[in-house]
């Protein structure tokens, strides 16, 4: 997975970790577990991802629920801020 | 950032659109700024701990607005660093934390204790200055939270009082909901808003649906309140109860801030503008009005402050300081800060050429 600079005061400075999960929601789970904190970031507490935060697997956005989206090995998941501009 | 901070400076901390910045000074005369702090983020609410005088908490998004909500911390003037965890409602709850309006320091004997006052409006504690919150159940799942209604800004829980005589004693101001009270520490709440009008209802002083802008203590120090709210001006007397309305003499009854003068009873500041939708000093004259007799009657100040200035002052743009005679400091919506060192009587820039000012706090560094 791919960390943006944004959120690398999570993982100390690493901009790419190892995640073992089947799905999206597992691997934030997964990355919570190890950088506490983390997992806020990018969805809300009502488990909702946050508006103009962006997920892409192997560069394809996400556009389903997190939960939906399995994974597999060697896959490379990014987060990314939107533009979000105009 | 620029300078160390020495003891006994007055410090004021602005929050704006693009940062926080501080300006302090040993006289009150000349101003060193510091800053940006939290750059490019909009800071919603930054403040120095008047506790131990050294600990600057700031409320902005995590680096910048897409990462949600998040609580900044460190020693005034140097950096400050996100804690470890942003106040977030319960699993289960469906509600979600999207910003944090208003940080509180608790009292004083626990110098950890923090309190954080969101949207949608909810009031969170903390008891390790801000790094784990716990939610106000009592205040955030009340049985009338289905019906509140947002105002202009939001659902927003923006103020909210400690009282330094009675620890358990808080009070909450929400907009547009009212003003809440609790004597058990956040156990249970009653609603505050007797006497408080609320134009845009059919019931023009329901139990609550209020549009409370701001509270603050008197510095009468007897548990006397000053509000101001969306309809009007108020002040509550030690005993509690209703509202008596103090907007005779304002040429407005609408106005975000209110500040009191924390050594003198019964005296407060408003920067009244035209309502509701204008939002800009009448006549574009920037106006401060005082108080010294809990509202019977005001005084407007304008000396040092602009004309043709078609601008306000947002919820928490203004603010005193702890000195004899105090300081006042007021941030605009368009960038400028000025400050009083003479009670109000008259007025200097100290900034200008800021982003929107979204937050005004004075201190004194120890």
């Amino acid at each position: 997975m791919r960390i943006p600079p944004a959120l690398r005061s999570y993982t100390r400075g690493q901009d790419e970790v190892v995640l073992e999960a089947s799905d999206l929601n597992a691997m934030l789970r997964a990355l919570e577990s190890s950088f506490p904190g983390i997992r806020d970031r990018v969805v809300d507490e009502a488990g909702t991802r946050r508006p103009y935060v962006n997920v892409f697997v192997n560069e394809e956005l996400v556009m389903t629920p997190l939960g939906e989206v399995a994974l597999m090995p060697g896959d490379v998941v990014h987060i990314l801020p939107s533009v979000a501009g105009g | 950032m620029a300078g160390a901070i020495k003891k006994g400076s007055v410090v004021v901390s602005v929050g704006t659109k693009k940062g926080g910045f501080i300006f302090h000074s040993p006289d009150r005369r000349k101003w060193t700024m510091a800053g940006p702090y939290v750059p490019g983020a909009t800071v919603y609410h930054f403040i120095l701990d008047p506790r131990d005088g050294r600990t600057a908490y700031a409320a902005a998004p995590h680096g910048s607005e897409p990462w949600g909500p998040a609580v900044y911390r460190g020693r005034a003037g140097e950096s400050l660093k996100a804690t470890a965890h942003a106040p977030k409602f319960k699993d289960g709850s469906g509600l979600a934390v999207t910003r944090v309006w208003h940080l509180e320091p608790g009292p004083a004997d626990e110098p950890e204790t923090i309190y954080a006052g969101v949207e949608p409006a909810a009031l969170f504690r903390s008891e390790d200055r801000g790094e784990t919150w716990g939610d106000i159940d009592a205040l955030n799942y009340h049985p009338t939270r289905k019906d509140w209604q947002p105002g202009f800004g939001g659902l927003c829980l923006h103020s909210v009082l400690v009282d330094p005589r009675k620890p358990r004693h808080l009070l909450a101001g929400i907009s547009s909901v009212g003003t809440f009270e609790s004597k058990d520490g956040g156990r249970s709440w009653t609603t505050e808003n007797r006497g408080v009008r609320a134009e845009f209802m059919p019931n023009k002083y329901p139990e609550w649906g209020q549009c409370v802008h701001k509270l603050t203590w008197d510095g009468s120090g007897d548990g006397s309140i000053f509000q101001q709210n969306h309809c009007g001006t108020y002040h509550r007397g030690p005993d509690g109860g209703a509202w008596t309305e103090v907007t005779k003499g304002l040429p407005s009854d609408f106005g975000f801030p209110i500040a009191a003068d924390p050594n003198r009873k019964h005296t407060a500041f408003v920067t009244p503008l035209i309502g509701g939708e204008n939002r800009v000093f009448p006549k574009g004259q920037m106006a401060v009005w005082k108080t010294a007799n809990a509202g019977k009657s005001w005084r407007r100040e304008t000396k040092g402050l602009p004309a043709n200035a078609f601008m306000g002052v947002l919820r928490e743009g203004m603010s005193t300081d702890p000195e004899d005679p105090i300081g006042i400091y007021v941030g605009t919506n368009t960038g400028q800060l000025f400050a009083s060192r003479d009670e109000g009587e008259s007025w200097k820039m100290i900034a200008n050429f800021l982003a929107p000012i979204l937050s005004v706090n004075a201190g004194v560094a120890k």
